[in-house]
């Protein structure tokens, strides 16, 4: 194991963001594990989108996915179980000028975490969650996720699962998120298109890329592999705009389609948000914290 | 006791009951009009209809003004905690598969706190039912929107208006692979409660959300109002509730029709939860049992 | 020698936990007494493990301090662990030739180890043709010879785990052991570690660790419902039940979250059955919503946490016990929940059945805190007598009583008949709102005072029960010890080798935490005039918890480490040699590093 490292320096001010100055620890993934893949390309959406170093933020839940942000110098946060996306609307509601990235896995974004995934999208608060679905719980060797298939075999199913798993882009598109995408971690340039536009997506933008846990489900995602044999088939001639569509994108046969879903923005939480303070203190014309408290006591007298 | 495979499905009758025989002396803690003493009723005729005693029902419930209903009945009750009826309800069925299982709860309960145990109930799908009195506020902690509350909707906790979509819980328990999901008002009670009886017979998780209206907090002449002159019987209409993509559609109508009835119901239902475990328990062991070894 | 500590240290492709395993599945057939403690390290795979083995001809209280034998297979891993293997002067380490480090230069930290010896392991794995797997293989194949250990019943234990027509085949193993066989018996260790011979076993003995002791006891208990969710350490209670609780007509259900998982819990035992989950911190700290309705509704259930480093995430894979306070008291609310902690891995079966039948007569949630040494700390264990144990079933109401059934009906224990669904007559309403003997709602100040009164008033039999201590040592020493958990391990340990010494001293080792028996403990401190608590967190919260609930001696101390800092066995003989001495400032103050007072 590495040591810990320090934070390494940020890029020079002024010189172009690149992948040198983003990376940090080495990844504690094992060899092979698909997420290697989403951190080289979530390195090359940052160069191409060329946001501040200091207006990064890159957040986590728990599982071995959600280490991501040990990863990737910028500011960052390895959260609680399931409750990175709360943390993470806090800091884009609190702070409107950061780009929030949230990273995690099948068993942080729709089993223990599944509610709040569904009030964050609905709410559009502006960030990015990608969701890096391996189908199995790795970090705790081995047991049935909520996106295993039925018939599965796994530590706490030694006969095969028998509940039916989520259908993440289903669920995804139903949450209310104005863009959900979908790619495969053996697809680079694709995972890299596909989050490039998610972060520039004004809203609550999700990617779910299938990213292959090598060593407790190996061959999970090889259907929608070409070199494995399988077929990786673009989303085509859909309309982005169409939820019907898109839910029928999401109901087609294993392995699916990948692309874009669902893109239709509708206005985000955060300018909502703003909106409100803006009308509340044009109201106020401009008076200081302490003097609104004070005639508020002046009132209840 | 019958097999534990039946789980909520009944066949014939078990007992004599009739509809005051679920309820008790209670005086329910509602405000007078209000949509859930509707729900009781229609619940009452169900279970006399459907027939199973008393005390072969376990009725559980979470926190809020409809969560009191277990209370108001006879049977086994359980007021739980807000957000968890759904998973000690699947606890109760696991251990107990014979018995009849009902959830209720509101709108909050089932998908603000408990939200994150809704979709899980619905993939394994064990053989419960499960009634969301749906008034689009929270009444019991004085009216803060809550997250069936219409974008803009202003309540006593939320003068500024509600800022964000809401969740269409028809829709949701549709994209979740619901196999039996039906919306109901409690002013249609004869419509209500043959819903409710359909949907304890249905082999496997069934859905019911009802528009129970808050008299106090809500928007009541607003929802009575939509009850009046934009609802729309689902039989009537012609929908086949077999064709699930149709249902979907229809769903999206939320806010602007109120469709009652039947939107779907898997006409070849998979095999429920119950006889998924009897079967495990069934199997021949993999390894040599060592419990004492 | 009569015992012995192991050290193996190296990558995870070298195979180490497996030659642990081994090790120990040989040392139990040949009627040794042992431990093994594992540990994948903090990477999800690759990086640093280690495994621990200690052996003995006597019972092992716990898994020791200092390593006798150290074997190395790669040194970057094993800087990173010296705080769990320890090497000493006594120490003889035996290391891959292929680092290429000469023996004055390994890094030890400044330890001068009573020999150090670099082999060829790399070198015989690839003459037998399979560079990194056969390495456990050589490793077996040297201590067998030099241990002289029984070849025979190692090379079998280590070949049943390789598949026939496996690759690399069987034979490739074989061919690793032999050779390293040959070279061990051509290079004797410097100094003597043989072990004497064993006496053969009474019972067959099963190898075992706490957590599935923890599964086997729930079973035997006739729980027929387990939910929990993954999680390190605890996930393998899970694992067991879910493969072996169909057969006892049991189900399992690996829920969405943990607050799902006790809330099924919960429900499984309203429909009159016994019922348990099992975590470990995160999880447990959104169990606690439930396990505080459990108290309200008077309904048993048996939680157990699988302590481990924290606060939050913390160290997953290491030992602390640092969650007394929050199995005790997070709960919102006028309300006491008990609280176990088996000692050693052969009493979290012990345990577990009692926390089982403590919840079932009580109707109450208990709280098993085991911790992650003990959890995945596998032992060899003598057969279980079931005639020893008792197995308590909740009271249920008579057919009389159904006629008038109240379900919280007040009586003089507190404890009150319950029904379930499906029981004709007993139908009642389960409300964490407060409520009345029937169970209807009330805002009564005075029935929420007999309530509370009957819950808490309900427990105080617990608090007699001697048979939930252990006790070692002299009854009239003046000075003496309490630990828990596994700590307790190694302070009897400590305590039998003091007063192998001479030195007057006892130890008492409460497996009830909660609610604090304050009269055993007054009886216990009676006679001492210096008493130290010797647990493993910061706070020292035993020590915490006797000082809010008892009379303690006038100079009684917290002596304790954090977490993943192990206490050894001869540091407590030197802290009780410590004790001894007249009074000095180091035991004025409440509060002290172990390592400050010795």
């Amino acid at each position: 194991m590495s040591s810990p490292t320090l934070s390494p320096a940020p890029a020079a001010p002024g010189a172009p963001l690149t992948k040198k100055a983003l990376t940090a620890d080495h990844p504690t993934w094992c060899p092979g594990c698909g997420d290697f893949a989403v951190l080289a390309a979530f390195y090359r959406v940052l160069e191409r989108l060329q946001y501040p170093q200091e207006s990064i933020v890159t957040m986590a839940g728990i599982g071995c996915s959600s280490r991501f942000p040990y990863f990737v110098n910028t500011h960052g946060g390895h959260f609680i179980h399931g409750r990175s996306l709360p943390f993470s609307a806090a800091v884009s509601l609190g702070r409107d000028d950061l780009h929030v990235f949230v990273f995690g896995g099948d068993g942080d974004g729709f089993s223990i975490g599944g509610n709040h995934l569904v009030h964050t999208a609905r709410k559009n608060v502006r960030l990015t969650y990608v969701i890096m679905d391996n189908s199995v719980y790795g970090l705790t060797k081995k047991q049935t996720s909520p996106t295993s298939p039925i018939g599965f075999k796994s530590k706490t199913d030694p006969t095969g699962a028998i509940d039916q798993p989520i259908n993440p882009m289903r669920t995804l598109v139903n949450s209310g998120a104005t863009f959900v995408a979908r790619s495969h971690a053996t697809q680079v340039n694709h995972m890299i298109e596909m989050m490039e536009k998610a972060a520039r997506h004004d809203g609550f933008s999700v990617v779910e890329i299938l990213s292959e846990c090598v060593e407790f489900y190996e061959g999970a995602f090889d259907a929608g592999n070409p070199r494995k044999g399988g077929k990786f088939e673009l989303v085509e001639n859909h309309d982005p705009k169409d939820l019907e569509a898109a839910f029928r994108l999401a109901n087609e046969a294993w392995p699916g389609r990948f692309g874009i879903f669902y893109d239709s923005p509708r206005p985000t939480k955060n300018a909502l948000e703003k909106g409100l303070i803006a009308k509340a203190r044009e109201r106020t014309k401009g008076a200081s914290d302490l003097e609104l408290l004070q005639a508020s006591f002046r009132k209840a007298r | 006791m019958i097999s534990a495979d039946s789980g909520n499905r009944v066949g014939p009758k078990s007992c004599r009951c009739s509809a005051k025989d679920f309820g008790n002396e209670l005086k329910p803690k509602w405000c007078p009009g209000c949509g859930d003493f509707g729900v009781m009723n229609a619940l009452y005729r169900a279970l006399a209809s459907v027939g199973r005693p008393p005390h072969e029902i376990a009725f559980v419930s979470g926190i809020g003004c409809s969560s009191r209903i277990p209370e108001y009945t006879t049977a086994y009750g359980f007021n739980s905690l807000h957000g968890r009826a759904l998973p000690i309800a699947q606890g109760i069925k696991m251990a107990h598969p014979e018995l009849l299982v009902l959830v209720a709860g509101g709108d909050a309960d089932a998908f603000s706190i408990g939200g994150g145990h809704f979709p899980h109930a619905v993939r394994r799908n064990p053989d419960l039912t499960y009634l969301v009195m749906d008034n689009q506020v929270m009444g019991q902690s004085d009216g803060q929107v809550s997250p069936t509350s219409a974008k803009g909707a202003k309540s006593r906790g939320s003068t500024q208006g509600s800022l964000e979509a809401p969740i269409n819980p028809v829709l949701y328990a549709l994209a979740y692979g619901a196999h039996f999901v039906a919306q109901g008002i409690p002013a249609d009670l004869d419509g209500l409660s043959k819903l409710i009886e359909e949907a304890i017979r249905f082999p496997g998780f069934a859905f019911i959300n009802i528009q129970s209206p808050c008299i106090t907090f809500g928007d009541p002449d607003m929802q009575v109002l939509v009850q009046k002159t934009r609802m729309k019987k689902l039989k009537t209409e012609g929908h086949d509730p077999a064709d699930r993509a149709a249902a979907m559609e229809l769903a999206q109508a939320s806010g602007d029709v109120l469709y009652t009835g039947v939107f779907y119901k898997n006409p070849n239902p998979p095999p429920s939860y119950g006889s998924l475990i009897a079967s495990r328990q069934r199997t021949p062991a993999l390894e040599p049992s060592d419990a004492l070894a | 020698m009569r015992g012995l500590v192991i050290g193996i240290a190296g990558a995870s492709s070298d195979g180490i936990t497996a030659a642990g395993e081994s090790l120990i599945n040989a040392f139990a057939q040949e009627g040794y007494f042992a431990t093994l403690s594992t540990n994948p390290g903090t990477q999800i795979r690759g990086g640093d493990v280690f495994c621990r083995v200690r052996v003995s001809t006597d019972p092992v209280l716990n898994s020791g301090g200092l390593l006798d034998l150290a074997v190395v297979l790669d040194w970057e891993n094993f800087s990173q662990l010296s705080g769990e293997l320890s090497v000493g002067p006594e120490t003889v380490v035996v290391y891959d030739r292929r680092s290429g480090l000469t023996a004055s230069a390994l890094p030890l930290g400044g330890v001068r180890p009573a020999a150090a010896v670099a082999v060829p392991v790399a070198e015989i794995a690839i003459h037998a043709g399979a560079p990194t797997q056969a390495r456990e293989s050589v490793v077996l194949g040297l201590l067998s010879a030099w241990l002289r250990l029984p070849q025979k019943r190692v090379l079998e234990a280590l070949v049943s785990r390789h598949k026939a027509g496996g690759d690399p085949s069987p034979k490739t193993y074989q061919k690793a052991f032999a050779d390293a066989v040959a070279y061990a018996k051509e290079h004797p260790l410097g100094r003597a570690i043989a072990l004497d011979p064993a006496a053969p076993p009474e019972g067959k003995r099963r190898v075992a660790d706490g957590n599935e002791m923890c599964a086997r006891a729930a079973l035997f208990s006739g729980c027929k419902f387990f939910s929990g969710y993954p999680i390190t350490p605890a996930s393998e209670i899970m694992q067991y039940l879910q493969r072996e609780i169909w057969k006892y007509g049991g189900s399992c259900l690996q829920a969405e979250d943990e607050i799902a998982a006790a809330a099924a819990v919960i429900g499984a035992s309203y429909a009159g059955t016994k019922a348990m989950t099992a975590t470990s911190g995160p999880g447990f700290s959104l169990q606690t919503e439930v396990l505080g309705l459990a108290s309200a509704v008077e309904l048993p259930m048996v939680c157990v946490n699988v302590q481990r480093g924290g606060p939050s995430t913390g160290m997953p894979t290491t030992q602390e016990q640092a969650d007394l306070f929050a199995a005790t008291f997070s709960s919102h609310g006028d309300t006491v929940r008990p609280v176990l902690a088996p000692t050693s891995v052969a009493d979290s079966f012990d345990v577990t059945v009692e926390a089982f039948n403590i919840a079932e007569q009580y109707q109450t949630p208990v709280v098993v805190l085991t911790d992650r040494e003990l959890a995945q700390c596998k032992a060899v264990l003598e057969p279980i007598e079931p005639s020893q144990f008792r197995v308590v079933d909740r009271l249920e109401p008579t057919k009389a009583e159904l006629k008038r059934y109240a379900r919280f009906q007040i009586t003089d224990a507190g404890i009150s008949p319950i029904s379930h669904p499906g029981m004709r007559g007993g139908n009642y309403l389960a409300a964490g709102l407060e409520h009345d003997e029937k169970g209807a709602p009330t805002a009564s100040g005075e029935i929420h005072a007999q309530m509370t009164r009957k819950r808490l008033n309900k427990l105080n039999p617990l608090k007699l029960r001697k048979d939930l201590f252990l006790f070692e040592g002299d009854l009239d020493a003046h000075i003496g010890l309490v630990s828990w958990g596994n700590v307790s391990g190694i302070a009897r340990e400590a305590v039998r080798m003091a007063r192998a010494k001479g030195v007057k001293v006892k130890l008492l080792v409460p497996r009830l935490l909660y609610p604090v028996a304050e009269t055993i403990y007054e009886d216990f401190f009676a006679t001492l005039r210096r008493c130290v608590v010797v647990e493993q967190s910061h706070q020292g919260q035993l020590h915490r918890l006797l000082r809010m609930w008892t009379q303690t001696p006038r100079e009684f101390m917290s002596v304790s480490k954090s977490g993943a800092n192990r206490i050894t066995p001869e540091e407590i003989v030197r802290l009780i040699q410590a004790m001894e001495q007249p009074a000095t400032d180091r035991f004025r103050s409440h509060y002290c590093d172990l390592l400050n007072v010795i």
